[in-house]
């Protein structure tokens, strides 16, 4: 009979119920006749309060084109649609786990097939069943222990504004209102590249004489991507907790270096009570720019990367541009894929903690993509403003063999280089 | 001095609308229709709703019916079946045979809403096996079972489990003939499914189809409440062809987004079959000598910005004779049709 080249599946080794087989066993054919829809994988879905969008998909396809992940693999609420009307358990596949939520196929889905919605939703109870893969489950046990994904303590969560060289006011200790107060988030507080740029903002600041106080060791971690990622119940805890810090503190603005707490604290916290105004660092400083003396012309070719939490979900694409474009010397370069349309970096979702998962699924990672693209403008710098980023682009760079071609700053960092 | 009276031929949804437009302008409307009572198709293969506002079907037509029913501008003649024609605008002689008797019908205008007849998915290709399976049915006689909220298998009365919709049966298909797209059925047929949802919940539904052809509000009326509310399940691929396995039938057919063939068993199968010209459209054609297209319908001769008029004055034509037609062209066209034979009778009586 003769064999369809295409349809051999053969893998270097398999495990079949926990025996491992090489060699000749590897080679499989997939079952290619489709004997059956069955339509209760798909309506355990739509049956789950904030996953019935997922039901709507026509297949119209334009989703695929704009997905981050099918860009390097396999993936898009279409493909995961027309799996599940195939009977695919999506509680128990890995494709559960391949979104980073980015948001790029909600904003061009004619159907508003929401997989915003859809994903926490099948996650939250993949978490309920413990069917979380490992290094993730890792990561939601550190924050829950430690208040940070990192499993830093948290009596370490101020202790880099000792080598700030300026003043950081402590809400604890400086006991008065302030005009704002600035929520450091977990990355910017514990990760050395985050730690660096916190202090350029922490000067930057002082130089505007800006009114503000953080939180220190009584912050906790906003944990909207450990929400993204199915921890719920986690997210409400620490939620509550910060809510009653900003309401003994009496705040009524935050200022966020991390897009994603800027996501939590706009759209989630309210419903838990939290009613202050929320705003990301770069709107803060954009129009105080003209305010700082600049001594030095960066000659920088900069490309700017977006990230998803900041524009596409929370439609700031100025701010970072005008922060970027009002430092002496600067050559801003878009990349092709910027603003609205801009690529993700592969971190949202929980993707941030699911490096070595996606391994297994995508021929390289988001960020790697996404370095290619932004050393392809020629750019010297990759800016920016999101504190996942930082070290993703910094290993994508080197793992693509991009090192000497381009290096990866934080926006403030660039700001603070040019005073 | 010319006939004022206008000879409506067809007591369907066309002529109905047509007698009342006629009457409520003070002519006289002289309505045929070979059946003993009104309705046409909706009422004759016994629909169960009308589409797209899921009115029950029999009220609806009641109630659109009512205000000719005891109207002196409407002489109703039932058991009537046309015969022959003779004469020109002003001046039309019809023969006919009414309750048995040879009669003729003067008029100065004719208006022609014979309508159309369903596809017969037994004629030609008899690839679906219509008439070797018993659970193998069209819209039409899903209509009747779903009118009667009886929605069983016809071959053992059981409650189905899971059935399908194989679109465009008899329709966009250059062997059989019907090249056109029949325009009703993706949205019939997506309409029944949300009524076998209603009617039997535990029953899945799937919709294999080539292109949904769901315009203007039936995208959102129709298509997607069944997606989406009612959890149809929309299959990219037709069927090509059904056998039987065991008590239940094996539809086999390609998913084409999958690019994989699909062999699912179903308890039944509903064919979605397109528009023909009925055989009074045929005949009406050949008595008044109206030019037909390659389809046989009756060839309108305005393009899209007359759709009654035919290739002979006097003579207009509404509703499905003219092609395939969803209620609310034909209402339009009958009205349409209504005005311009009235406007040919009283040009021709002032020249």
């Amino acid at each position: 009979m003769p064999v369809d080249k295409s349809q051999i599946i053969e893998k270097e080794s398999v495990t079949v119920e926990g025996i491992e087989l090489t060699a000749d066993w590897n080679r499989m054919f997939e079952q290619r006749v489709v004997f059956d829809y069955d339509t209760d994988a798909l309506d355990k879905v739509t049956d789950l309060a904030n996953a019935e969008s997922m039901g709507w998909c026509y297949q119209c396809g334009q989703c695929i084109p704009v997905c981050p992940v099918d860009a390097v693999g396999e993936y898009g609420p279409l493909k995961i649609f027309r799996k599940l009307q195939q009977g695919q358990d999506l509680f128990n596949h890995d494709d559960l786990w391949k979104c980073t939520t980015c948001m790029n196929c909600l904003r061009v889905c004619p159907k508003e097939v929401d997989m915003i919605k859809i994903m926490p939703a099948i996650r939250e109870e993949a978490v309920l069943e413990a069917n979380v893969p490992q290094e993730l489950q890792e990561v939601f046990e550190n924050t829950f222990e430690y208040g940070n994904p990192m499993g830093e303590s948290q009596r370490k969560r101020a202790d880099w504004i000792k080598d700030a060289g300026v003043d950081v006011p402590i809400m604890k200790e400086i006991k008065r209102k302030v005009d704002f107060l600035w929520f450091v988030e977990c990355y910017p507080a514990y990760h050395g590249r985050g730690q660096e740029a916190s202090r350029a903002l922490a000067r930057v600041m002082n130089l505007l004489n800006l009114d503000y106080g953080i939180l220190g060791t009584e912050e906790k971690c906003s944990c909207d991507s450990q929400r993204l990622a199915g921890e719920t119940g986690l997210f409400e805890e620490f939620a509550e907790h910060n809510i009653g810090l900003f309401n003994k503190y009496k705040v009524k603005k935050v200022m966020v270096t991390d897009p994603h707490a800027l996501n939590a604290f706009r759209k989630e916290y309210p419903k838990l009570g939290g009613k202050f105004e929320t705003i990301h660092y770069t709107t803060m400083l954009a129009p105080l720019m003209e305010q700082l003396n600049f001594t030095k012309k960066l000659n920088y070719k900069v490309t700017f990367h977006d990230p998803c939490y900041l524009g596409r979900h929370n439609g700031e694409f100025d701010a970072p541009r005008n922060c970027l474009t009002a430092i002496p010397g600067i050559e801003l370069i878009e990349m092709g894929r910027c603003r609205e349309q801009s690529y993700c970096c592969g971190g949202g979702g929980g993707g941030m903690w699911l490096d070595g998962f996606m391994a297994d699924h995508v021929t390289e990672r988001l960020s790697e993509n996404r370095v290619r693209e932004a050393v392809e403008t020629g750019a010297d710098v990759l800016a920016v403003c999101c504190p996942y980023e930082v070290s993703r682009f910094e290993d994508a760079i080197k793992s693509t063999g991009n090192e000497g071609k381009l290096i990866v700053r934080d926006i403030i960092e660039l700001i603070e280089e040019a005073l | 001095m010319a006939n004022q009276n206008v000879l409506i031929i067809g007591g369907g949804v066309a002529g109905i609308e047509a007698a009342k437009g006629i009457a409520d302008l003070g002519y006289k409307a002289i309505l045929v229709e070979k059946r003993d009572r009104l309705g046409g198709n909706p009422d004759e293969q016994q629909y169960s709703v009308l589409t797209p506002d899921r009115r029950d079907a029999s009220e609806a037509l009641s109630d659109m019916m009512a205000p000719i029913l005891d109207n002196e501008n409407v002489d109703l003649m039932y058991n009537t079946i046309v015969t022959g024609a003779s004469g020109s605008v002003g001046n039309f002689k019809v023969k006919a045979v009414s309750m048995g008797k040879e009669v003729e019908i003067e008029a100065g205008a004719v208006i022609v809403a014979t309508g159309f007849s369903h596809f017969d998915p037994g004629r030609e290709t008899q690839k679906y096996g219509y008439y070797e399976h018993d659970d193998v049915l069209t819209l039409t006689d899903a209509e009747k079972l779903l009118k009667e909220h009886k929605f069983v298998r016809p071959s053992n009365g059981e409650v189905p489990k899971r059935i399908c919709f194989i679109q465009c049966v008899g329709s966009r298909d250059r062997q059989i003939g019907n090249e056109y797209c029949s325009k009703v059925c993706c949205g019939i047929s997506s309409q029944q499914a949300i009524e076998v949802r209603e009617q039997v919940p535990d029953c899945k539904v799937y919709i294999f189809y080539i292109d949904m052809r769901m315009y203007g509000y039936w995208e959102n009326e129709i298509y997607w409440p069944a997606q989406e509310e009612f959890k149809v399940n929309y299959i990219k691929g037709i069927a090509t062809e059904i056998v039987k396995k065991g008590d239940r039938l094996l539809v086999k057919g390609e998913d084409t987004t999958l690019r994989r063939p699909m062999e699912v068993e179903m308890d039944m199968v509903i064919l979605a079959v397109g528009m023909e010209p009925s055989e009074g459209t045929k005949k009406m054609a050949e008595y008044f000598g109206l030019k037909q297209n390659k389809y046989n319908f009756i060839e309108t001769i305005g393009g899209p910005l007359d759709t009654v008029s035919t290739t002979v004055p006097g003579v207009y034509a509404a509703g499905a004779c003219t092609g395939p037609a969803d209620l609310e062209d034909t209402v339009s066209a009958a009205g349409l049709a209504a005005m311009k034979a009235l406007g040919s009778i009283r040009r021709n009586g002032n020249a």
